[in-house]
């Protein structure tokens, strides 16, 4: 659980670049990114830190969900909250274009050991327990479609933590599809499924 | 002594981890709804969320895509998985279907594996509708898992005597009716339905199948699952 503490450093350095820009102007896309986003999403949305999501290349629908939910409190997040405060409809709308249409970096295998589990239980889901598989949504290669996101070449930490945020209950925001799944998988499918889906191009 | 010091421990411990994880339980727990344990109970009684997914024009193209969140475990096929009791639903009715899908998000029909899934914050009535005319076009695969095949003749019997007047010569059930179709389905899961609507707990039953199936035992009911299991799918249109 301790993992998806917020992480105080890049959390005071993403409220700090947030309040130079208190007000919003007509900005576009790109620079909101700049200003507010790149500092733990990375540029061109390959985020760098582990807890921090990748948003290249995520799909668009999802995006946009997720910034309004976090702006609406649907999906909680001490470090997102104040940071989408600002934005308007239109800015959301503009960023998850602009990160939707960046070039994700390709996947990072961290444990081989654990793959072959993860991809079996992303193919084939576990009928002992009822995990369906994950391909069903998130398609064979993990690009996610519409609402259904993008799950190729995420960071193990950030998958991880959804995951026990679902688990528990903890993230309640979309369906409650991910809340039964993350529940009935165990510690190893949840480590495992988060290796494969890094490792994915 | 150590040990049963540490007994009462654990169990605290366990209840404890059990009582963190009930958030996300509750949300996804299945509501109980009056059933066949009910006085009064109806077979198939109207239903607002059936019959708006009934009146839709159903669309199986988009059905395909929506599809796409039952795939996990129906299969792409729509072949169900027979070792772990998940139906076989290429080429089913698609009134059945609905019917079925309608009484489990209701909680007539307890299914606490599936309900997660079924629920309207997931698929609307009409997109219901559209998934189960998408199924209802999907050839049947001829794969579904079989009994033993010991007892045929006993269940060809049997089925002949009480089942083919609801569910046809051939296992093809009647849409209009909502009876299924049992052709074609996995031998597991007839065998586990029939057990569960004789005994009650699939409580979304029909009386009248019900009364019969009283005075059937385990081994009639698993000779007539066999059976039925066995039945050719008709060629459609």
């Amino acid at each position: 659980m301790k993992s998806f503490t917020p992480k105080p450093l890049i959390a005071f350095a993403c409220l700090a670049l947030s309040a130079v820009i208190a007000a919003p102007v007509q900005a576009d896309a790109e620079a909101i990114a700049n200003e507010m986003c790149a500092g733990c999403h990375g540029a061109d949305g390959n985020s760098m830190v582990p807890g921090f999501p990748k948003l290249a290349g995520q799909q668009k629908v999802y995006l946009l969900r997720e910034l309004k939910d976090y702006r609406s409190g649907k999906r909680v997040s001490e470090i997102m909250a104040p940071l989408v405060s600002t934005l308007s409809d239109q800015d959301v709308a503009d960023l998850a274009d602009f990160y939707a249409k960046q070039k994700p970096a390709p996947g990072v295998a961290g444990n081989p050991a654990l793959l072959s589990v993860g991809k079996n239980l992303y193919l084939k889901g576990n009928s002992n327990t009822d995990v369906p598989s994950c391909d069903s949504c998130h398609e064979e290669d993990g690009s996610g479609s519409g609402k259904f996101p993008r799950v190729a070449g995420q960071h193990v930490d950030y998958a991880l933590d959804q995951f026990r945020l679902y688990a528990t209950g903890k993230r309640t925001n979309g369906s409650r599809v991910m809340q039964a799944v993350a529940n009935r998988m165990s510690e190893e499918e949840t480590r495992a499924v988060a290796e494969y889906m890094a490792s994915m191009p | 002594m150590r040990i049963k010091l540490l007994a009462p421990a654990m169990l605290g411990l366990a209840l404890l981890a059990i009582a963190g994880q009930s958030s996300s339980a509750d949300l996804n727990k299945q509501p109980r709804a009056a059933g066949i344990e009910t006085y009064g109970y109806a077979w198939n009684s109207p239903d607002q969320d059936l019959n708006r997914a009934l009146a839709h024009p159903a669309d199986a193209e988009k059905g395909q895509a929506d599809y796409k969140i039952c795939k996990g475990c129906h299969k792409i096929d729509g072949s169900g998985l027979a070792e772990a009791d998940y139906p076989q639903l290429a080429g089913q009715h698609a009134s059945v279907i609905i019917k079925q899908m309608m009484d489990i998000r209701a909680g007539r029909r307890d299914n606490p594996r599936m309900y997660p899934f079924s629920g309207d914050w997931i698929v609307s009535a009409e997109e219901i509708a559209d998934i189960a005319a998408y199924l209802n076009k999907l050839p049947t695969p001829a794969t579904n898992g079989k009994g033993n095949g010991y007892n045929l003749s006993r269940g060809k019997a049997l089925y002949y005597k009480d089942c083919a007047s609801c569910h046809g010569k051939s296992g093809e059930g009647d849409a209009k009716k909502f009876y299924p179709m049992v052709a074609g389905q996995h031998y597991s899961y007839l065998k586990r339905e029939t057990r569960e609507s004789r005994d009650q707990g699939r409580r979304n039953a029909s009386l009248e199948m019900v009364k019969v199936l009283k005075r059937y035992s385990d081994a009639d009911i698993d000779a007539v699952s066999d059976y039925m299991s066995r039945l050719k799918v008709a060629e459609k249109h």
